[in-house]
C-alpha cells in the first residue's frame, strides 16, 4: 500500500516537473520581453534619465522628483483631463455607432457580405492616411467641407486651430475610423444569437425594442464589455492622430497625455520623466478599464 | 524519460534561437579607427558601403541628386535613410550610443548643437581634414565650431522669410519690395482683412512652430529669448511690444498648417506669413513671392538681424565606421560647383558663389533676397536644453494668441518656467 502511494506520489511529482518544464521557455521568454522591459520602465521612472547625457554622465537617481514634477505641472493635469475627456465620449459614440452598424448588417436578407467590407474600410486605413484625409477634407482654404458650408452659406471654421471645434474634431475622426472595430467584433457576437431565442420571443409577443433588450444584448453582453475595454484602451494611449492633426493645440485644447509626454519626454530625449508619465498613464487605464475587467473575470 | 529528453531538446533549441538573436557586433574584431571598413573595401574590390540620415524633403532630394556621382567617384555605395524632424534627432542620438554607428553622415538642425556637443555625438571635421571657405555667408558658420572644432557645415540656406501674396500687396497700395518695417506689414494686412482677405497667417499648430513664427518680430523689435548668458528674456518691455503687436497683426488673419499657409498666399485667400525658402520657389509670373524681414519696427527705428536661421548643416557622427569617406561626401557636397549645380533642383546654398550667380539670379531671382536674409540671419539660441526651452515657451504663446491668458499673465507664467527649468 505504502508503495502504491509513493508511486502515485512520484508519478505525480514528475507530473508536475513535466508541466513546469514545459511551461518555463514560455516563462523565460515572457520575463525577457515583457517583466524585464516594465521593471527596466519602473527603474528609470525614478532616474534622470536623458538618452545623450546619461549615456556619459549616467543617470541619477531622483526619487519622486519626475512624479512630482508631472503633477504639479498644469499642462499634464490639463492632458489627463482631456484624454478621460476623449476616452468616454469616443468610446460611447463607438460602441453606439458600432453596435448599431451592426444590428443594421445582421438584419439585411442580401448585401450582407459588400456592406460589412464597405463599412469595414475606415477601419483598415492607416492612421496617417486617415489624418491627411481629413486634413484636406477640413482645409480653410481647398478643404470640401467648408465649402459645402459656404456655398450653404453657413459660417466656416478653421477646424484643427480652432479652440472650440478642434478636439470635436479628433473625437470626430476616432469615431470614424474606429466604430467599424466595434461593429466586426459585435456583429461577430451578434451571428451566434441563437435565433429560436427570437422566435420564442416573438411568439411571447414581444416587440423589436424588447427583443434587443432582452434576447440581444444579454446574449452578447460579453462582446460588448470586451469591446468597451479594448476601446477604452486604445483611446487612452491616443497619440497618432493628435501628433499628426494639432500637436496638441490649440492652447493644450487637444493635448493627450501620450502627446505631452512626447513633448516634454521623449522629444526632448529625457526618457526618465517620459516613462514616469508612462507608468502613471498605466495606472489610470487600469483604473478605468478595472470595471471591464472585473466583469470579464467573473 | 522520454518526456525529459524533449524538455531538454526544447530548452536547448530556445538556448541556441537566444545566443542566435544576440549581438554579432562583439564577435567581429574590432574595428575601431575611420578606415578599417574602408579599408576592408578597397582590398575587396567591392564598393565601399555608406550610409547617411537625412531630414526627408527637398533637403534630401538634392543631396541624393548629388549622390551618384560621388559613388562613381569613390567606388562606394550611399545608402540614404530620410526621416522628419523628431525622427532625426531620436535616431542619431540614439545611434550615438553604440560604440560602432550606423551613420556615417547625418543632417543636423542648429538647434541640436548644444547637446550634440556636450554629449560628443559629432566628429571634428578639421581634424578629419575638411574646414569651410571663405565663400560660406560668415553668418551662417558660426554655429558649426566649438573650441576651434569644427562639427558641421551648414548646407541648406533655410531661413525665415516673408512669404505674400504679390496681388494682395498690391491691393494694399504696397510693391513687395517697398515692404521695409514692421508697420507695413501691419498696414498691409489690415487693408486685406478690409478687401475681404485673410491678412497674416502664422502656424499655430505646435509649439515650436509658434515660436519660430514670432521670433522674426520679437527681433526687430530689439527683444530675444535668452540674454547672452543663456537666462530667460520673456517678461521684457522688447517682449511685451512685440507680443502686443503680434496679437494685433495675427488678428487680422488665421492660425493654418504650413500647406495651408503656402496655399493661402498661393490663391490671394490669405496675404503673407513668415515661411522658408525650400517650401515655395517664386517664379517671374508666380502668385506668391517672399522677402527678407528687414528687422525694423517702425520707420526710423533700428534696423536688427531678424531672419531666424533654420539651416540644415551636415556632419560625420564620431562612431562612425567610415569617417574619412564620411567626410569626403561632406566636403563634397559643400563644394562650390557641386552645390551652384543643385540650385536647379531647389537647393539653397550658403555660398555667395552660388547666390550671387548671375546665371541663378537671372532665372531665380528669390536666391538675392535669400542671400540677404542669410547675410542678416541669427541663429536659435546654442543650449543643450532649447528642445524643452521652446515646448514651454511655445505652450505659453499658443495661451497667449488663442486667448486663453492675457499678455502679461503668459509672458510672466513662460518667464517663471524657464527659468525654473535652467535651474
Amino acid at each position: 500500500m505504502k508503495d502504491t502511494n509513493t508511486k502515485l506520489l512520484t508519478t505525480k511529482a514528475q507530473k508536475k516537473r513535466f508541466a513546469y518544464t514545459m511551461v518555463s521557455p514560455t516563462v523565460i521568454v515572457l520575463l525577457i520581453m515583457t517583466a524585464y522591459p516594465l521593471i527596466f520602465t519602473v527603474f528609470y521612472s525614478f532616474t534622470d534619465f536623458n538618452l545623450l547625457k546619461s549615456a556619459k554622465h549616467g543617470a541619477q537617481f531622483i526619487g519622486l522628483e519626475n512624479y512630482i514634477d508631472l503633477f504639479k505641472d498644469a499642462y499634464f493635469r490639463q492632458a489627463i483631463l482631456n484624454t478621460v475627456k476623449f476616452t468616454i465620449i469616443a468610446m460611447f459614440f463607438e460602441m453606439l455607432i458600432g453596435f448599431i452598424m451592426a444590428l443594421f448588417v445582421n438584419s439585411l436578407k442580401i448585401g450582407q457580405k459588400i456592406m460589412r467590407t464597405l463599412l469595414l474600410l475606415p477601419y483598415l486605413l492607416p492612421t496617417v492616411t486617415v489624418a491627411l484625409i481629413w486634413r484636406m477634407m477640413l482645409s480653410p482654404n481647398y478643404g470640401i467641407v467648408n465649402q459645402v458650408l459656404s456655398a450653404l452659406h453657413l459660417p466656416v471654421y478653421n477646424w484643427f486651430s480652432d479652440v472650440h471645434t478642434a478636439f470635436g474634431m479628433l473625437v470626430l475622426i476616432d469615431i470614424w475610423q474606429t466604430a467599424p472595430f466595434v461593429f466586426l467584433l459585435l456583429y461577430a457576437a451578434l451571428q451566434s444569437v441563437d435565433e429560436s431565442q427570437y422566435e420564442a420571443a416573438m411568439i411571447d409577443g414581444s416587440n423589436a425594442f424588447q427583443r434587443l433588450i432582452y434576447v440581444t444584448i444579454p446574449n452578447i453582453k460579453g462582446s460588448l464589455a470586451l469591446c468597451a475595454l479594448l476601446r477604452t484602451i486604445d483611446s487612452f494611449r491616443l497619440f497618432d492622430k493628435v501628433n499628426l492633426l494639432t500637436g496638441g493645440g490649440p492652447a493644450n485644447t487637444t493635448a493627450t497625455i501620450t502627446q505631452y509626454l512626447y513633448n516634454y519626454g521623449i522629444k526632448n530625449l529625457n526618457f526618465g520623466f517620459g516613462t514616469a508619465g508612462a507608468l502613471v498613464m498605466t495606472v489610470l487605464v487600469l483604473l478605468l478599464s478595472s470595471f471591464y475587467i472585473k466583469r470579464a473575470m467573473s | 524519460m522520454k518526456k525529459r529528453i524533449v524538455a531538454v531538446l526544447m530548452a536547448a533549441a530556445m538556448a541556441v534561437s537566444l545566443t542566435a538573436c544576440g549581438g554579432t557586433k562583439e564577435d567581429k574584431p574590432a574595428e575601431t579607427g575611420s578606415s578599417a571598413a574602408e579599408e576592408k573595401g578597397e582590398a575587396s574590390g567591392d564598393p565601399t558601403k555608406l550610409s547617411i540620415v537625412l531630414r526627408g524633403g527637398t533637403y534630401a532630394e538634392v543631396i541624393k541628386e548629388c549622390l551618384p556621382a560621388f559613388e562613381e567617384e569613390n567606388n562606394c555605395t550611399v545608402e540614404v535613410m530620410e526621416l522628419s524632424e523628431d525622427d532625426l534627432k531620436q535616431n542619431i542620438a540614439l545611434d550615438a550610443l553604440n560604440p560602432q554607428g550606423s551613420y556615417d553622415m547625418c543632417m543636423v538642425d542648429g538647434s541640436w548643437m548644444a547637446e550634440f556637443t556636450e554629449n560628443e555625438v559629432l566628429a571634428d571635421l578639421k581634424e578629419l581634414g575638411y574646414d569651410l571657405d571663405d565663400d560660406i555667408i560668415e553668418a551662417t558658420k558660426t554655429i558649426c565650431y566649438n573650441d576651434d572644432k569644427l562639427y558641421l557645415a551648414p548646407y541648406y540656406g533655410n531661413v525665415t522669410v516673408l512669404l505674400l501674396n504679390k496681388q494682395n500687396v498690391v491691393d494694399a497700395g504696397y510693391e513687395t519690395d517697398g515692404i521695409n518695417t514692421l508697420d507695413d506689414i501691419m498696414a498691409i494686412c489690415k487693408k486685406a482683412q478690409e478687401n475681404g482677405k485673410k491678412g497674416f497667417i502664422y502656424r499655430g499648430d505646435t509649439p515650436n512652430n509658434l515660436v519660430v513664427d514670432f521670433m522674426p518680430i520679437l527681433l526687430s523689435f530689439g527683444g530675444w529669448v535668452v540674454d547672452e548668458n543663456n537666462q530667460p528674456t520673456i517678461d521684457t518691455p522688447e517682449f511685451k511690444a512685440a507680443m502686443e503687436y503680434y496679437m494685433e497683426l495675427i488678428a487680422t488673419g488665421d492660425a493654418e498648417v504650413k500647406d495651408d499657409l503656402i496655399a493661402s498666399c498661393d490663391t490671394g485667400a490669405g496675404t503673407m506669413g513668415v515661411g522658408w525658402p525650400g517650401w515655395y520657389t517664386p517664379t517671374a509670373d508666380s502668385t506668391a513671392d517672399y522677402v527678407a524681414i528687414t528687422g525694423v519696427a517702425k520707420e526710423g527705428d533700428q534696423a536688427y538681424n531678424a531672419n531666424v536661421y533654420g539651416i540644415w548643416t551636415i556632419g560625420v557622427p564620431a562612431n562612425s565606421q567610415n569617417k574619412e569617406l564620411g567626410t569626403k561626401l561632406v566636403s563634397y557636397l559643400m563644394d562650390k560647383d557641386v552645390q551652384l549645380d543643385t540650385v536647379k533642383i531647389g537647393g539653397v546654398p550658403c555660398r555667395y558663389s552660388s547666390l550671387q550667380n548671375e546665371e541663378v539670379l537671372a532665372e531665380y531671382p528669390q536666391y538675392e533676397v535669400v542671400c540677404k536674409a542669410l547675410e542678416g540671419g541669427v541663429y536659435r539660441p546654442v543650449m543643450a536644453e532649447w528642445g524643452e526651452y521652446c515646448t514651454i515657451l511655445g505652450t505659453e504663446l499658443g495661451n497667449i494668441v488663442n486667448g486663453v491668458t492675457s499678455v502679461d499673465d503668459g509672458l510672466k507664467a513662460a518667464q517663471e518656467k524657464l527659468v525654473d527649468l535652467l535651474g
